[in-house]
């Protein structure tokens, strides 16, 4: 909210230094978000002056001449041409020696014969608004010989941010009464002339002939009527009000109801009475299909829900919102038909939030105005407007249903405070507080706080609290200590997981990225199946690169790739950790992932030729990455992928099922063409773990110690040919396997590894020799020369007998 | 005989001197020591000697046996040291680069988030972490604000459509799937999982729906703490936040709480700091995190009694706190990954 310190001066005595509220608002609680200040006009010799009299210029009967007091010093005469003014009004006078803004120069001058001593001023002379139908009239208030620029160029604009709590802070009186806290002030609330006298009907003698009230989100509303208004353009004053926190002056009518929402926080809302078809107001939901056209000229759909105040056949206003161009007061208006009412706050919100239309008024109403100060801003308006445009009030108003809340008490120990706040005070200290900020205090231990009902947010004891700190301050904080008990609780699982798995990659060499978890539709749908495309959309995405929650990390890690390639960076090797989203065969799952990616050939120059990466390469880094986190490969054997997006086919690898094992592995080659789309350059090679988070939860076992033989190993090496297709795991397990059975009861033999793998010169089409490599030993003795041999015979015997390999020779 | 020996020792420390691999090593050992070696026959003569000539001949065929042998086994051992450092190569030059190079390093984000957690470490406080999906419930309504309150206005939520499903995220009842907005709910999930008095902090990824600019992002990082037991004060809130604060920013700090308003804590505020060493943000106060003592309702919501239990919570942007320590002044360059922002910060720890 914008504040004008000149006008807020009218509610509360500020500081002398003005410039303190910036420091003093935000501990109270309201954050000044920024101040402006209007741009200051070089206004030298251009004062406030009164005028004094006004006659007819002998000669000209354009002209007047005037006397007017422009400080302490003799009156001056000046010879005018306006005719907005009389006697006693306060102008603006620009003296001999003034500047006016267009660069003319003010001197003691003859004007058809008769001396001037200075001119007064337009505000457009003045540049101070574009108004040059007349004098600027001055307020009454100001000071007679004050500098001109006081009265305008001096005014700071505070542009306070005010929590959703404090809707009472949305008003000039609300803020006003947080400074009379701060600084011991009290506040000038307006006195009201108008009074009136409820009905819960309808007067006979009233303009209007049917008021109803269908809703029970309006259980307060009142309508007043003044009739033989003059509706014309703002007085100065009031236009300057206005501008200077930014508003359009509108007229004189419109504006008062503005202003009195910005003086008291109270939004009203003005009726032209004959504009009101069937003389009948309705306050109700809206109907189906239903249509208005706000004030901004915007056709609106109306739902159901949504509460209206219509004539007999249409909405005029979506109550507390937006009135229509239906009944606008406007230069013919001449009877007013004036609503101050209460609705309520969530009905309010939801209608704006829906209609995408969030106004001053929907603001106030949607954060609980006062409902004990609806009839106070109406009878102040009718004040103002009677002050202003004239009119006559009818001395009946309507009212319908009474304010849904009041002051209220609330029970408090001091005992509280202290345990709450965790250091003690003179009990008077404490209620002192409150008392500045209007609450009545009676009794004491417990005291009896009575909060009024603008504060609609202070309910428990607990709220009391923050009052006491907010006007007290907290410098009794200044060096608190803590101590406290240790707690037994370790890091949750998961993050010690990841924190080992960043350690351990940035150890190989891996640089962390940090990608957006949210990615367009069309990466989505290229990199992983359409089940995720709907299944990982947002219902509400900002734009159309943000629309799915991301399945993996490998997408954005070839934008970083791609990113630093394109910057002839030397930057080719990067992993990130994260969250992604799956779709699972119940449901989706949220999963921790992760990923790294590098490319095969950095193409970044070195001075000596270096080994490319490849895929074996890429496997020691995934094993030794589960080794340092300390996951267990998924039982089952890699198998290579063909038609598996976002993997490269016969260059890729799947070991483990993450809703089965829930771990799951991928490591290869992504897709070539999907990583060009990204434009990186050359195969990517890259690695995904996911894993649920269950498992990281799991308690481990401990591990028993397993003896060893203390006797060497005897070698014996086996080379088998095999077709082109058969995986080596195949032919290892199987020998091994083998092996494991021979050896069975006589000694141990250790897993067994494959150490060569041959196809070409020698080898028959198609086929590849794999040779394997066992290790035999005995725990008690060096296993001999004709057991071993035997042995071997053996496993040849069996591989010759139970598989299709073929022994080469 | 004597003198034969005497040639025989001379012989063999002329060849091994001329010597140049292992195979001329053999070679010249054969020649000598072999079974039909100088040596040997010399010593096959031993039979054509008398009784008492040959204990004196057999000790100087020992002594120049063993001369003979020390002599080969030198040069061998020199042979072999030559092999070993013609295997080595030329010299290297040290100030070349090291090849591959690939240095790896953390991410700046990493870095202040195990600052955060190192220090709150040290004051008992562990790390608990929920998932980034989350439910209206958790994130909003447990934290004290239901739907017509006026403070999720702000919180523009990204929602998931009515008909998804999670089934790693649990729900109140139907209400609705959303992206968390903050690292709040971690507090509710917590708190119904594990009994007080509890210490926590939670890093982790939070969402909004914000247009990315130089101070906003689709995504961002929060760190939220929280503490419940008997009898916490804002005291306590207020000697934890100063000396973490004084733990990352350094001793010449100063604090203030400034009163503001979150829904689930109650009295609320904002810690602004002015420390001298921030670059552009020297001695101002700027807002660094919002805290508060737990509200009561919230207590109630997760089926905790306000009589027995109270506590407080706070949370900070981690960006932010990023941003203020290293003057970064754009928080997209924490998705950009660009090499040239990354290692400026990788090895910071």
């Amino acid at each position: 909210m914008k504040v004008s310190l000149n006008w807020i001066q009218e509610y509360v005595d500020l500081p002398d230094d003005h410039g303190e509220l910036i420091d003093v608002l935000p501990m109270l609680g309201l954050e000044v978000e920024e101040q402006e200040k209007e741009s200051e006009p070089c206004l030298n010799n251009v004062v406030v002056g009164e005028v004094i009299s006004k006659n007819p210029h002998p000669e000209a009967d354009r002209l007047s001449v005037c006397s007017v007091k422009v400080g302490t010093g003799e009156p001056a005469n000046i010879v005018c041409g306006a005719t907005n003014f009389l006697p006693g009004d306060h102008v603006a006078v620009a003296l001999p020696g003034a500047n006016l803004p267009g660069g003319y120069k003010i001197k003691k001058s003859k004007l058809r014969g008769v001396q001037s001593e200075g001119m007064m001023c337009s505000a457009k002379e003045l540049e101070l608004g574009s108004d040059d139908q007349g004098l600027l009239i001055l307020e009454n208030t100001t000071q007679v010989g004050m500098p001109i620029e006081n009265v305008f160029a001096t005014d700071k604009i505070l542009e306070l941010e005010i929590t959703a709590n404090r809707g009472d802070c949305l008003s000039y009186l609300g803020v006003a009464r947080e400074i009379g806290a701060r600084y011991q002030k009290s506040i000038r609330i307006p006195t009201v002339k108008t009074q009136g006298l409820p009905s819960k009907k309808v007067p006979s003698d009233w303009i209007l002939k049917d008021i109803r009230i269908d809703s029970n989100a309006c259980p307060f509303y009142t309508l007043w009527s003044v009739s033989g208004v003059r509706v014309a353009s703002s007085p100065d004053w009031l236009k300057h009000k206005l501008e200077s926190i930014g508003l359009r002056s509108i007229n004189n009518v419109v504006d008062v109801t503005n202003f009195i929402l910005h003086e008291t926080g109270q939004p009203l809302h003005a009726f032209d009475a004959k504009k009101i078809r069937g003389s009948s107001l309705l306050v109700r939901e809206a109907r189906e299909n239903e249509f208005i056209t706000t004030l901004d000229a915007t056709k609106r759909k109306l739902d159901p829900g949504m509460l209206v105040i219509a004539d007999s056949e249409n909405p005029l206003v979506v109550a507390g919102i937006m009135g229509s161009v239906d009944a606008e007061v406007g230069e013919q208006t001449t009877d007013l038909v004036l609503e101050s009412a209460w609705f309520h706050p969530g009905s309010i919100r939801a209608t704006a939030r829906k209609l995408g239309l969030h106004t001053e008024s929907s603001q106030r109403f949607s954060r609980n105005v006062d409902p004990m100060g609806v009839e106070y801003a109406a009878r102040r308006a009718i004040d103002l407007i009677l002050e202003i445009a004239g009119g006559i009030i009818n001395p009946t108003f309507f009212s319908h249903g009474a304010p849904p809340r009041s002051a209220r008490t609330i029970q408090i120990e001091q005992s509280y405070v202290e345990r709450v706040c965790g250091f003690s005070l003179p009990s008077d200290e404490i209620s002192e507080a409150w008392k500045r900020l209007g609450f009545k205090v009676d009794g004491s231990n417990p005291w009896e706080v009575l909060v009024p009902s603008f504060r609609s947010e202070v309910e428990r004891p607990i709220d009391l609290v923050e009052e006491f700190l907010r006007v007290h301050g907290t410098g009794n904080l200044k060096n608190s200590s803590f101590s406290f008990p240790a707690t037994n609780r370790e890091n949750d699982a998961s993050y010690d997981f990841c924190q080992r798995a960043i350690d351990n990659l940035v150890g190989q060499g891996y640089q962390e990225s940090c990608n957006y978890s949210l990615r367009s539709a069309a990466e989505t749908s290229c990199w992983y199946s359409n089940c995720s495309l709907q299944n990982l959309s947002l219902d509400n995405p900002l734009n159309a690169d943000h629309t799915h929650a991301r399945p993996s990390l490998l997408p954005g890690l070839v934008d970083t790739l791609a990113h630093n390639q394109k910057n002839l960076n030397t930057l080719t090797r990067v992993f990130e950790s994260g969250r992604v989203f799956r779709h699972g065969p119940r449901g989706n799952v949220e999963l921790i992932s992760l990923a790294f990616a590098a490319f095969a050939d950095s193409n970044i120059r070195e001075w000596r030729k270096k080994e490319k990466l490849d895929f074996f390469e890429l496997k020691n880094h995934l094993h030794r990455l589960l080794h340092a986190t300390g996951l267990n490969e998924p039982t089952g054997t890699w198998e290579t992928l063909f038609g598996f997006n976002p993997w490269q086919d016969g260059y890729s690898s799947k070991l483990g099922d993450v809703n089965r094992n829930k771990l799951e592995l991928h490591l290869g080659i992504l897709n070539l063409s999907l990583t060009k789309q990204k434009e990186a350059k050359g195969p990517v090679y890259a690695a995904e773990i996911l894993i649920d988070p269950v498992l990281l939860n799991r308690k481990r076992k401990n591990r028993c110690f397993v003896p060893f033989s203390s006797f060497p190993p005897a070698i014996k090496d086996i080379a088998l040919v095999v077709d082109q297709s058969e995986p080596a795991e195949s032919v290892r397990s199987a020998v091994e396997k083998i092996a494991l059975g021979i050896g069975q009861g006589k000694f141990k033999v250790d897993p067994v590894g494959v150490f060569d793998v041959f196809s070409g010169k020698g080898m028959k089409e198609g086929r590849k020799s794999i040779a394997c490599s066992m290790r035999f030993r005995a725990s008690d003795r060096t296993l001999s020369e004709k057991e071993l041999n035997q042995a071997f015979e053996s496993v040849i015997e069996k591989i010759e007998v139970e598989t299709a390999y073929e022994l080469r020779k | 005989m004597e003198n034969n020996l005497q040639a025989i020792v001379v012989q063999a420390e002329t060849v091994l001197k001329s010597i140049s691999s292992r195979s001329d090593w053999e070679l010249a050992k054969a020649d000598i020591l072999g079974p039909n070696g100088s040596l040997t026959q010399i010593a096959k003569g031993i039979v054509k000697l008398s009784k008492e000539d040959r204990p004196a001949f057999g000790q100087s065929l020992n002594s120049a046996k063993r001369s003979i042998e020390t002599l080969f086994q030198s040069a061998l051992t020199e042979l072999e040291e030559r092999a070993d450092l013609a295997s080595l190569g030329d010299y290297i030059d040290p100030t070349l680069p090291a090849c591959p190079s690939h240095a790896g390093g953390t991410h700046p984000l990493t870095n202040v988030r195990r600052q955060v957690v190192s220090i709150f470490r040290k004051i008992g406080f562990t790390v608990a972490e929920a998932t980034e999906v989350e439910t209206e419930w958790f994130c909003f309504d447990a934290l004290n604000t239901p739907e017509d309150h006026p403070a999720r206005d702000t919180q523009d939520t990204l929602f998931f459509p009515e008909e998804s499903t999670w089934t790693s995220v649990s729900r109140k009842s139907d209400e609705k799937y959303i992206l968390r907005t903050h690292t709040s709910s971690v507090q509710i999930r917590t708190l119904l999982k594990e009994p007080p008095p509890l210490r926590i902090i939670a890093p982790g990824r939070c969402f909004r729906r914000d247009t990315v600019d130089a101070t906003h992002s689709a995504n961002f990082h929060q760190t939220e703490g929280l503490y419940v037991d008997e009898n916490v004060t804002i005291s306590d809130l207020k000697g934890v936040l100063d000396y973490f604060l004084r733990e990352l920013f350094g001793e010449k700090l100063e604090t203030r709480l400034r009163p503001s308003f979150f829904p689930f804590t109650e009295p609320s505020f904002e810690v602004d700091l002015k420390a001298p060493n921030l670059g552009k943000l020297s001695d101002r106060w700027i807002e660094i995190m919002g805290c508060g003592m737990v509200d009561p309702e919230v207590l109630k919501l997760v089926g905790l009694s306000p009589e027995n239990w109270s506590g407080f919570a706070f949370g900070m942007g981690l960006e932010r706190i990023s941003m203020i320590l290293h003057g970064i002044d754009d928080i997209r360059y924490f998705y950009q990954n660009d090499q040239r922002f990354l290692t400026q910060f990788s090895n910071a720890s």
